[in-house]
Parts: C-alpha cells; structure tokens; sequence
C-alpha cells in the first residue's frame, strides 16, 4: 500500500462513514411504477491508483433506483463486468433483462487533483450505444461527481434532467412536540445533512434563492414571526425588516432578486414584495380577507396565492404587470398552499375533500385536478425542479414525516427519519 | 495477511474514523449554522394563570362561552392596570402552516378586540400568532384537535 493510495482510502472511509452517520433522512419506495427500467451500471475501469472504483458505480446505481422508475442489478447478479463498450457481450445483458447497461472508466485528468469519468449507455435491445459521455471532476469531490453522472444518465434516458444533485431544506424538531427547532438540508440521499439553524421556537416556510446559495425562512426567535435570508457558505443571516403582527411564507423570484412574503401590518395578511435596497416592504394584494403562501411562476411574472376572500381558502393568481387577480381553483371548500410545476402549465396544492387534506395537481389551462394522495393530513407540497417528483408533509401516527410522489402517480416514496419530526420541506433548483 | 498488512488496515480505518471527525468540522465550516437563544418572554413573572379560549375549527369568531369569559377578564384586568397582556393564538394541525399562521393571528384579535371592548386599553396588548407550530396536545383527532385550537391571554 504506498502513501497516496492510503490517503485516498482513508478520504473515502471518512467521507462514507460521515455520510451514513449524517444521514437524517433516507429515501424508501413504498409503491413502485410497475414497469421499472432495468439498468445495470458496470463497475467502473479504474486506471488510478484508488479503492474509490467500489464507489462510483454504486451510488449511481443507487441515485437512479432511489424513487423506483429504475430498477438497478446487482454486480453479484452480473455474468460479466466489461469496463469498455468492446468487452460488452449483450446477451449477458439481454438474458438479465436489462434495458441500459452503463459501462465506464476512470482516469488521472491533466489537471492536477481532477479525475476523468468515461462512460457510454448502450441500449441493449437496440445492440449500440445511445450515449458517449466525459465528466471531470476533483477527485475530492467524487460523490457529487457520481450523483452529476447519475443526472446525466437519467436525462439521457428519461429526457428530463435528473435531480440528484439537488438538496431538500426542511424542518426537525428534536422529539414529537417538544425539543429544538432545527433548519437543515441534505442531499436527496439523505447524505450530507446540515444544520443551517438551531431554536427552541418554531422555525418555518424555508425557501431557497434560484441560484441555491440562501434560505429564507421564518423563525420565531424573538417570540414573534420574522423573515430571515441565511448564506448556506458563509452562514452571514440578514433579518429582514419586521413589521407588527405575522411575518412569513417568503417566496424567491426565480428570475431577479425579488422576494415576496405576507404581512399583516395593517391588519390582514396580504402579498408584499420586499426591496433588498431600500430594507422596505411594498404592498402588492389588499383584502380584507387571508392573503397568504404566495408562490412565483417560472417566469416571475405572476404569483399564486391562497386566498379566504370568497369565504373558504382557495387559490388565487395575481399577475404583477397587468395588476389582475384571477381565482384558479372551484373544486372543494379548502384549496391553499399551491406550487407551480416548472414548465408553469400546473400547479400542485393543498386539497380537502371528504374532510381530508391530500395533494392534488391542477391543470392550470383547463382547470382539471387529479389528486395525488390518499392519506388525511397532507400539506407543504414542493416540486423537484425537473418536474417530476412532490415531496411534501404528512403524518405517521402522532408523528411529523415527509412523503413523496411522482406527478404521475406512480410511484409512492417514504423518508424516514432517525429521530424526531420533520416537516415543511423545500427542493432546491438545479444547481449550475 | 501479515502483521504489518493488518496494522496498516486497522491504521487506515482509525485514520478513517479520525478523518470523519475532519470532514464533519469542514462540513461545519461550509455551511455556517446559526444558532439562537429566544427572547420570548417566560412565564416567570406571570402574575395572573394563563387563559385558554377555544375556536371552532376555521374559525375565529368566539362562542357565547368565549365572550363572557373574556369579559371577566377584562373586569379583572382593569383592576390590575400595570400588567401588560400577550394574547397568543393557535390551531390545530389541519389545513397548510401559513394559513394557520393567518388564522392564529384571526384568533388572537378576536380575543383582543373583545378585551379593548370591555375597557382594556390596547397599548397594554401583544398579540403573537403561532399557528399550529404549538399544539397544547399531540394527536390526530377532534379532542386533541379542538384543546389546540386556542387562544391563550398571558398577564405579566
């Protein structure tokens, strides 16, 4: 064993023995789609000295099983290993079932510190590579490496991005109703967790900015409800200004720095957009009924938001140049907390029928729901920024837990946790 | 395997071990967590016990039994002219948060206007809403459900 080698194993030990002791949050199928696309990701060729050839493989086989539209093969199940495309045999793979078979190397990049990831898709049916592909990386980064890979496998596939590089912020609190409040995100693996925020009062609605780089959120520290924006790098935390009575549900445009949230300094909850230069608030909704949970399109133009102005919370839409508000929802008596998918032709919400809360999806053009859910206390939808997942808040038992679903329905994801509740979950976008 | 092969093994996975504890501080340093003392001001000082008023669900308008309670309050407040009120308002856990968080502060004025109605001057009262954030109860049901839809007057 000479010294880099030991080196880099004692890199890899750490980072995996971290990862499973970090891990808060674990992605399970509880309901998979029928039909999973069988893949079969080869151990990688690995022309550098380092044990990490156990690893790449591995967790791209795991990030493309994690929510069951891909069925991965075992490496003890496969009849050959071929590290290049002229070592694939597809009868092995054929006999197997397999659909996609990944085959790859690794080797030492010209750039000092950098490793270079060679792999091809091949279709197995179709006998023939559907993609070539090279990724560099840092060596010291070879995780979020394999989840960039992963990510490109699935849109190459899929024909969306993958999200396996995203991260989810939500919130723990210590034990059922009692104990610390805590702010913290992870890898969609669960890996990776951090506390961004540690109170003994409640702490809510965290919202990432379009680049990834802060949360806003709301914290009751000063024993009333105020709207911070925390530096996920630096950790440098601006409080934005308070106005008297509620202060929350901030809301990142995703096209500019602009930030809506609800206030109800005059009395009523409504719409107010923050201005970042001047530390002031301006009014955007005025009604004397509950103005809240304001939600930007994909082109931060318009915003969704719910509204008790005909007498029961339903969906509202504003658009800001135009100055017009519009309801979107008619169905049911308890309509709130919409989300816009990103291609912007849905929006997923908060629905109660038959005294239940579910999550339901609406088409924002002809107005047709489909509810996604069948358990009672459903809320805090948000969507993955490839549009295909919802993740939100639900209950197990007396306990706070997140679920997941696919938009189609198909597949039904659980994320238990270690300890404690969790709640109010928020996806990041894509990060460049 | 040899002696020395073995001692390289357990070196490496005490290395490891070590190592995590690196990493994990590094973690720390990349994302800077904040962590915070509240400034809500305790119970110690409360001079009368708290009072629990309760809602129907949705709503936040007070029952018969709600507004005479309130006004013996008040009669009792007035009485007291120096303590300061914090009236929190609260709701069970259905429906989303921040609607809840809406409807708690609906709760908590309610409970206001009545106090100031019967003779409470408002400069004394504080309102906070914490939606369904803090629930008096746990459970999923319409007993847990209706103590935690509440508004509860503090007297400092």
């Amino acid at each position: 064993m000479n010294y880099k080698l030991s080196k880099i194993f004692v890199i890899v030990w750490a980072s995996f023995i971290c990862l499973l002791a970090n891990a808060q949050l674990r992605i399970e199928v509880t309901e998979g789609t029928k039909d999973p696309i069988r893949i079969a990701v080869a151990p990688m060729a690995w022309n550098i000295d380092s044990p990490a050839s156990h690893y790449i493989h591995s967790i791209v086989s795991s990030d493309l099983s994690t929510f069951g539209e891909f069925e991965a093969i075992g490496t003890d199940k496969m009849l050959s290993l071929p590290k290049t495309e002229a070592d694939v045999y597809y009868r092995d793979w054929a006999i197997l079932k397999v659909d996609y078979l990944i085959v790859g190397s690794a080797s030492e990049s010209n750039k000092g510190g950098y490793l270079e990831l060679n792999y091809s898709i091949l279709d197995v049916v179709r006998k023939r590579a559907i993609h070539r592909a090279r990724v560099i990386g840092q060596e010291s980064e070879l995780e979020a490496l394999a989840h960039n890979v992963s990510d490109r496998i699935y849109r190459e596939i899929n024909g969306i991005s993958g999200i396996f590089s995203t991260r989810i912020a939500y919130i723990n609190r210590e034990g059922i109703s009692k104990g610390n409040y805590y702010l913290r995100f992870c890898d969609i693996n669960g890996n990776n967790d951090q506390i961004v925020l540690t109170s003994k009062e409640p702490i809510m609605s965290p919202d990432w900015s379009s680049d990834g780089t802060k949360l806003a959120y709301v914290s009751f520290e000063e024993g009333t409800s105020r709207i911070y924006i925390q530096d996920l790098f630096s950790g440098e935390r601006k409080a934005l200004r308070l106005e008297e009575g509620i202060n929350s549900s901030p809301t990142w445009n995703p096209k500019k720095e602009e930030l809506i949230a609800v206030l109800s300094k005059k009395g009523n909850p409504d719409i107010y957009s923050y201005d970042f230069r001047r530390d002031r608030w301006k009014q955007l909704t005025s009604h004397y009924g509950i103005d809240t949970e304001p939600d930007w399109s994909p082109e931060g133009n318009k915003f969704l938001f719910t509204s008790n102005r005909s007498g029961t919370p339903q969906i509202y839409e504003m658009n800001i140049s135009k100055n017009t508000i519009r309801r979107k929802t008619f169905i049911g008596d308890y309509n709130a907390r919409a989300r816009y998918t990103p291609d912007g032709k849905y929006f997923v919400f908060v629905h109660r029928k038959d005294g239940d809360f579910h999550i339901a999806v609406q088409n924002i053009k002809t107005n047709k729901i489909r509810i996604l859910t069948n358990t009672q206390l459903d809320e805090s939808p948000t969507i993955s920024p490839n549009g295909n997942l919802v993740l939100y808040a639900t209950k197990s038992g007396t306990k706070d837990i997140l679920s997941g679903i696919t938009i189609d329905g198909r597949t039904k994801f659980s994320l238990p946790t270690i300890s404690g509740e969790v709640r109010d979950p928020s996806w990041s976008p894509l990060f460049k | 395997m040899n002696l020395y092969q073995e001692f390289l093994i357990i070196a490496g996975i005490i290395c490891g071990l070590a190592g995590c504890a690196s990493t994990s501080d590094e973690m720390a340093t990349a994302t800077k967590a904040a962590s915070v003392q509240s400034s809500e001001v305790t119970n110690s000082s409360s001079i009368m016990s708290d009072t629990n008023i309760y809602f129907e669900y949705d709503k936040s308008d007070l029952s018969m039994d709600a507004s005479s309670q309130i006004r013996s309050l008040a009669n009792a407040l007035k009485s007291n002219n120096s303590s300061k009120i914090t009236i929190e308002g609260h709701c069970d856990e259905r429906g989303t948060r921040e609607y809840n968080l809406a409807l708690g502060e609906r709760r908590a004025n309610s409970v206001k206007d009545l106090l100031i109605l019967n003779g409470v001057n408002s400069k004394r009262i504080r309102t906070v809403s914490y939606g369904e954030e803090k629930p008096a109860v746990s459970g999923s049901n319409e007993s847990a459900w209706s103590k935690n839809r509440r508004a509860i007057v503090k007297v400092y």
